[in-house]
Parts: structure tokens; sequence; C-alpha cells
């Protein structure tokens, strides 16, 4: 048995949610889906593949104030940051969702960060499967698939003239506790993810193939932007400075990424990873080695947006396949 | 507009003719708006784009340069390589919304303090005449 | 696919490899989906069956020659992307002895993105009038009678320029407030070789970190410019863009400034020097009349 709610019902309680709340939602920005702050429920797209770009700025934003200090009087200030309201991301993918999961794992382990740990805390996740996977879409080999429920607070999927919800977490039940919904018998249809990929021994291939030709053969077609880190729901890296002016100093946080030449740079000018190669080896190590050591994840959901936006077709799913493969030159298809 | 409004006007001088034009401007006590700050530049050809550029993101209201005449550069070229720079910058300006005249290019001797006054009057008064910059721009 | 071209760029790399010639080829093999292509680096002769040749061969593969600069390599070029050769050439940044060039006489390439190719060419083949490389050691493709484009390359610009100044800062605000400062414009461009960026410069810090409209702007402003006079309008930059910004409506109303005033065009020869590397003692260009 399972409990459905109509799609005007649905739609009716989204602006209730709306009143006290920020509603982050699937919405077209300039012809491309990407999530953001929604004023009415007509602007949310509810028919899209996967939006452009992950949800994951509305936690951790591409651009954000840590602290301001002011000096008055000879006196030096601190002045945190408020945290806006409550907030509800409508519409993530079970993808994206786990990448929330894994974010976690960086960003709230002790010392928590304190924006991202309220933020998160104010914010719940209401998920919506899959109704159709993109040709670039993996996360069933990641460990979750189209229709997960294990990530999010509150989980929707498409069924007829509705969706089904299922409450995951108390935060989640709170937020469905006053919601009218029927009982029915139907359950969404499963999806199929398009890619299979073995990676149960991913890991430990890495660990033999460090000084591998494979790498520097990869990077010479990798032109080494950052989009593959900044579309990448799990991908955390960042930069900070200050920006004193008369009156104050603000410091910001930005999203960074290890193909830029900058990354890590130290005073005086050292950079661990001179070399694209070497950096270009850097994300598929942390990704497939170092984070899945030290978290026990790996740090890739298959979401498939880096495969789909990679300008020349830098594919983590060719590179979890060859590396599993003694000897292997750059070149073969996932 | 308010009549008490006064645009913030950057100024780019070259040290070896367009400065000295305006210095002369000064001993002979020719008066001109006070709203353009001068910045001295060994050259018209020391003028890069991204301080044209990274002016008006801090948020001038107009940028006038000036230069030797074309011949009279003490560094020979740097004022025929700067004005196709200039020519450049001008018209992308434009493109992205900045209104023309919020931006001047002249050449300015050490002799022409007169000039140096008028043109930097006109100047201004063209970019009052445009108000402050739109929210954004 | 052209199995002609294709096998001839086949040969010619078996050739040049198994020679010892040149260390490397560059050019392109089948991409992951299966629809689109990809650039391809071949070492060795017997990988050559790797390389192909189609309308989605969008990539300009003379970006990769700055990487390439020890060993002399081969690389695969279309007409757009052999004038990119000229422009590092006349900007020394290449050797001409330390490059083989494989030119190729192209027929035009379709939009590309992953997993999907448009049918109609894309808008720098319809504006191309060149359809053989203005440069090439080894030519594939009968030179026909040029094309005469029945597009002009100036219509969009002109449209933009006949905005207000209130219009055209909407429309720019909001174009570069998307962007996420991914620099990916920058690093597939040919022209963007420099090794430290004004964007990343810390001292003077030119641009912010912050990745807002207002710091994006002064990125992508001055992106373009940089590129005045020396993009060859491969148009990469605004294919690469994750979030589509306009890129080319900038880059063309500079080429457009350039044809006017200086009557050139980037990359036709590696002789003449990029109109803000010169200057012309008799023009005045409308400055200080
Ligand atoms: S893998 Fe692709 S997206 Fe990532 S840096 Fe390299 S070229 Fe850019
Ligand atoms: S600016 Fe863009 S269109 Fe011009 S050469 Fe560079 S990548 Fe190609
Ligand atoms: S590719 Fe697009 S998003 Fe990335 S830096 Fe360039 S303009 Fe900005
Ligand atoms: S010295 Fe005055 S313009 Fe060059």
């Amino acid at each position: 048995m399972t409990k459905t709610i109509s799609k005007k019902e649905l739609a009716s309680w989204l602006d209730g949610l709306m009143k006290d709340r920020n509603l982050i939602a699937p919405a077209l920005a300039d012809q491309q889906t990407v999530f953001k702050p929604v004023a009415s429920v007509d602007e949310i797209a509810f028919d899209f593949k996967n939006t452009a770009l992950s949800p994951k700025e509305w936690f951790f934003p591409t651009t954000e104030p840590l602290f301001t200090i002011y000096q008055k009087d000879g006196v030096t200030e601190l002045q945190p940051i408020d945290i806006e309201k409550e907030s509800v991301v409508f519409g993530i993918r079970p993808c994206d969702a786990a990448g929330m999961k894994l974010l976690d794992k960086v960003f709230l382990a002790p010392p928590a960060d304190a924006m991202y740990a309220e933020r998160r805390e104010k914010t719940t996740l209401i998920g919506l499967a899959c109704s159709e996977a993109a040709p670039q879409c993996f996360c069933t080999s990641m460990g979750s698939s189209p229709g997960n429920a294990g990530d999010v607070d509150i989980m929707l999927a498409e069924v007829g003239e509705g969706y089904t919800v299922e409450a995951v977490t108390e935060k989640g039940n709170a937020l469905i506790s006053n919601l009218k919904l029927s009982d029915s018998n139907e359950s969404a249809p499963e999806v199929k993810c398009p890619a299979e990929l073995q990676v149960k021994d991913v890991s430990k291939a890495m660990q033999t193939r460090f000084e591998d030709d494979y790498w520097s053969r990869v990077a010479d077609r990798c032109v080494h932007c950052n989009i593959c880190a900044y579309v990448c729901p799990n991908c955390h890296c960042f930069d900070i400075r200050d920006y004193p002016t008369s009156e104050k100093t603000e410091r910001i946080r930005c999203w960074d990424s290890c193909q830029s030449p900058g990354f890590t740079r130290a005073a005086g000018g050292h950079t661990p990873r001179p070399t694209k190669a070497s950096r270009l080896r850097q994300r598929f190590y942390h990704k497939l080695l170092y984070f899945p050591e030290r978290f026990g994840d790996y740090q890739c959901t298959g979401c498939g947006r880096c495969v789909a936006l990679c300008p020349v077709n830098i594919d983590i799913r060719e590179i979890i396949t060859d590396i599993q493969k003694p000897g292997v030159k750059s070149g073969t298809k996932a | 507009m308010s009549v008490d409004y006064q645009p913030k006007i950057i100024g780019f001088l070259c040290n070896w003719c367009s400065y000295a034009g305006a210095d002369m401007a000064g001993t002979s006590r020719i008066t001109y708006p006070s709203n353009i700050r001068i910045i001295r530049v060994p050259c018209s050809g020391r003028v890069d784009p991204l301080f044209i550029a990274k002016c008006f993101k801090e948020g001038a209201d107009g940028v006038f340069i000036a230069g030797c005449h074309p011949g009279d550069c003490h560094y020979v070229e740097g004022n025929y390589y700067a004005r196709r720079r200039f020519v450049l910058m001008g018209s992308l300006l434009e493109y992205l919304g900045i209104e023309k005249e919020r931006y001047q290019v002249e050449w300015v001797s050490a002799s022409e303090g007169k000039k140096f006054t008028q043109l930097v009057s006109a100047f201004t008064d063209k970019v009052a005449g445009l108000g402050p910059r739109a929210e954004g721009q | 696919m052209d199995e002609n071209i294709i096998n001839q760029i086949r040969e010619k790399a078996k050739e040049l490899l198994s020679s010892g010639t040149v260390e490397c080829v560059i050019g392109y093999e089948a991409g992951t989906d299966g629809m689109t292509s990809r650039p391809a680096f071949i070492y060795e002769a017997s990988d050559v069956e790797r390389l192909v040749f189609d309308n989605t061969c969008t990539h300009n593969l003379a970006t990769y020659l700055i990487n390439k600069k020890t060993n002399k390599v081969a690389v695969v070029v279309k007409p757009c992307d052999a004038r990119g050769i000229n422009v590092l050439l006349s900007e020394r940044q290449i050797e001409r002895e330390k490059v083989y060039v494989i030119g190729i006489v192209c027929q035009g390439v379709v939009p590309v993105s992953w997993s999907g190719s448009g049918k109609d060419l894309q808008m720098r083949c319809k504006l191309c009038n060149q359809h053989a490389p203005v440069i090439y050691d080894f030519l594939i493709g009968e030179p026909a009678v040029e094309p005469v484009p029945t597009v002009s390359p100036w219509t969009s610009v002109a449209e933009m320029e006949s905005k207000s100044s209130a219009e055209k800062t909407d429309y720019w605000n909001k174009q570069f407030s998307k962007c996420i400062r991914c620099y990916a414009c920058r690093q597939v461009c040919m022209g963007c070789y420099c090794k430290e960026c004004f964007v990343e410069l810390l001292d003077p810090e030119w641009v912010g970190i912050k990745i807002d409209t207002s710091e994006n702007s002064m990125w992508n402003m001055i992106r373009a410019f940089h590129l005045s006079g020396r993009c060859i309008g491969c148009g990469e930059c605004a294919r690469v863009c994750p979030v589509d910004i306009p890129l080319g409506l900038l880059n063309m109303k500079l080429a457009k400034e350039v044809a006017e005033h200086f009557e050139y065009r980037a990359g036709l020869s590696a002789e003449v020097r990029a109109p803000l590397a010169t200057f012309n003692k008799e023009e005045n260009l409308g400055i200080g009349e």
C-alpha cells in the first residue's frame, strides 16, 4: 500500500510551504533547468532529466561571506552571517541527494562547518524519483538508483496523475503531517539506469597505478577547466580570501577546483601538483581512492554531469573501467 | 537628476605631455571642474584596458585619457599602439552598455593647458548630463 | 563519416609515426557516447585505427600545440583551426618545424553536445568562406570553389549595437551573472595561452574571487578584449560554456571592429602581426580631432 497525492494537491501544498520558507526547485533559467528559489509553483519544472547544475550551491554557495570584521572606536568586532529562514529543496534527484550525504561527511565532520551545518539543519529535502534516466546516468553503479529514497526527507515518485509520497525522516514526517494523502495500490514503475559498471576493485586498482602513464595520456586531452568540479554534486573544494575596505573586512569563500593551476598553491609559490597530468590524476584519486579510504564511499554518485559537460569527453565511467584492466592506454570505451 | 550630482571621473594623463599640460593649467590659474581624479602614467601606452574596465567596475562615472600628440610620444611609439587599443576598448564598452560619452581619449601637449581645461570641462558636463550610472552597469 | 578522409588520415599518421617524424598525432577519435568525436593523441603506429573524422569534430586541436612544444607533433586541422596555427606562429608560440599540419578540406561541422548533435551546420560554418586550410603540410580533400556565405557575419552584432545602453547593460548582466568562472572558455581557446592569466593574478588582483555579476563582467570583458584581432572564430569557447553565455557575440563584435578599422582578419597569415601588436602612423582612428 502506498500513499499518493494528486498533482493539484501537491501544487497547493508547495504553495503553502512557500509562505514561511524558501522554496528551491528546478526551474527554467534562460533555457536551462537549474535549481533556484521560486516564487510560484508555476515556475517549477516537474518534467526534467537532471538539472544543468547540481543543487549543492544552496548549501555550499559558489560564493559566500563567512563573516565581516568591523573596527569601531578602536574595538574590533566580528560579525557572523545570519542564515536565512527555513528552506525546502524540492525535486532533488537520488544522485544529488546521495551527493548531499557525501558533502555531509566532509562539512559536518567535527569541527562542523557552521554555515553548511545551519543550512542543512534548516532545509528539508523533497526527492523526486527519475521517470527516465539520461544517457550519461550511472547512479545504480555507484550505490543509488533512480528511485532511491535513502538520502532525502520525503520521497515522491510520479504515478499516473499524481505522486507517491513517502516520509523518510522525522523532518519529512513533520512536513507532511497535515497533508491529506490517499491510499493506493499503485507504485511507480522501475526505471533502469543505462550504465552498469564494475566498481568493486577500483580502489584496489588505483593503489597500484599512481605512476602509470595512463594519467598523462588522459591528461593530454583534458583542457583543465573547472567544469567537472563545478557541476559535480560532491566536489567541495574552496578558496578563502579577505577583502578589506576602509570600513570593514569581508572574508569570502568561493568554489575552487583541483584542475586549476593555483589550487593549493602555498605562500612562496610552491604548487604540489605542478603538471596537468598530476592535477587530472588528483581528481580521480580523490574520488576513487582517498575519499573511500577516509569515509568509506566513492566520492561519485553517478549523476553523469561531468560526463555530459566535459568539453573533451573525459568520462569517469571509462576511467573506472580502464583502471581495472592493467596495461590499458587511454581509449577504451565505457 | 539633482543639481548636486557630482560625477566621479578618473583621468589617466601621460607624464610627459598631458600631465604637464594640466600642471600648466594650474600654474596659469585656469579653473576646471574638480571631479577629475588624475592618475599620472609614464605614457598613454601604459594605460592597460584593464585600468579602464576596473575604473568602471569600481564605480567611476567617466574615464578620460590623454597622451602626447601622435609623433610626439616620449617613447616614440607608445601612443600609436595605445590608440588602437583605446578604439577597440571604447567600442567594447559601448557594446556592453556603457555610454560612449563616459569615455574619451585626447592628445594634449605640455603647452596646451588651456585645451586641457576645456576638454575636461566639456567632458565633465557631458558625463554629468548623463546622470549617475544605472544600477549594475 | 567520409571513409576516404579517414583512411588518408590514418595512413598519413601511420607513416609519420613509424618513420619517427613525429612523436604524436593529434586527431579525433570516437567518443564514449557513440555519437560524437573527441580529441585523440596517438603515439603508436598500431593505434592509428582509432583516428576518425566526421561532422562532429568540432574541437580546435591547435589549442593542444602549446602543451606539445618539446618534440615534433602532427595535428589534424580544419580550415578555421588552421588559422589558429597561424596565430600561434605569428606570436612565436610554436615553431613551424615542430608541427606537421594535416589539413582537411572541410564541409562544416554541426552543433555538438554529449550524446547529441544537430543537423544544421554551426554558425561559424555558415559564415565560412574558406573550406581549404590556409596552412598545411599535407592536404586531404580537393579544394573546390570557395563558398560564398549566405549569412552576414555581423547581423547579430548589429542587432545588439542597435539596442539602448540600458538594454545592453541588462542583457549582458543577465548573461554574465550566470558565469560560474570555470574558465573552460579560456582553456579551450588556442589564443589563451598565458602562463598566468590576469584573472588569477593576486597582486594586483584585477578580478576578485567572488563569483558575482560585477567580477564576472570584468572577467568576460577582458577575456574577449585580450582576443581582439586574435580570435579566429572557432566558436569553441561558446560551445563549452556550461551555462551557455553567448561568448561569440562578444568575440564577433571585436572581430567586426578589427575588420572595419584595420581591415584585418585573424590567422590568414603567419607573417602579419595582429592589429594590436602593430600600428600605422597615418591612421587617426577618430581620436583627438
Ligand atoms: S576533465 Fe573535462 S571538465 Fe574536467 S578539467 Fe578536464 S576538460 Fe575540464
Ligand atoms: S575566443 Fe573563442 S572563438 Fe575565438 S579563438 Fe578563442 S575559443 Fe575560438
Ligand atoms: S565557460 Fe562560461 S561559465 Fe565558464 S568561465 Fe567562461 S563564460 Fe564563465
Ligand atoms: S610619452 Fe606621452 S604618450 Fe607616450
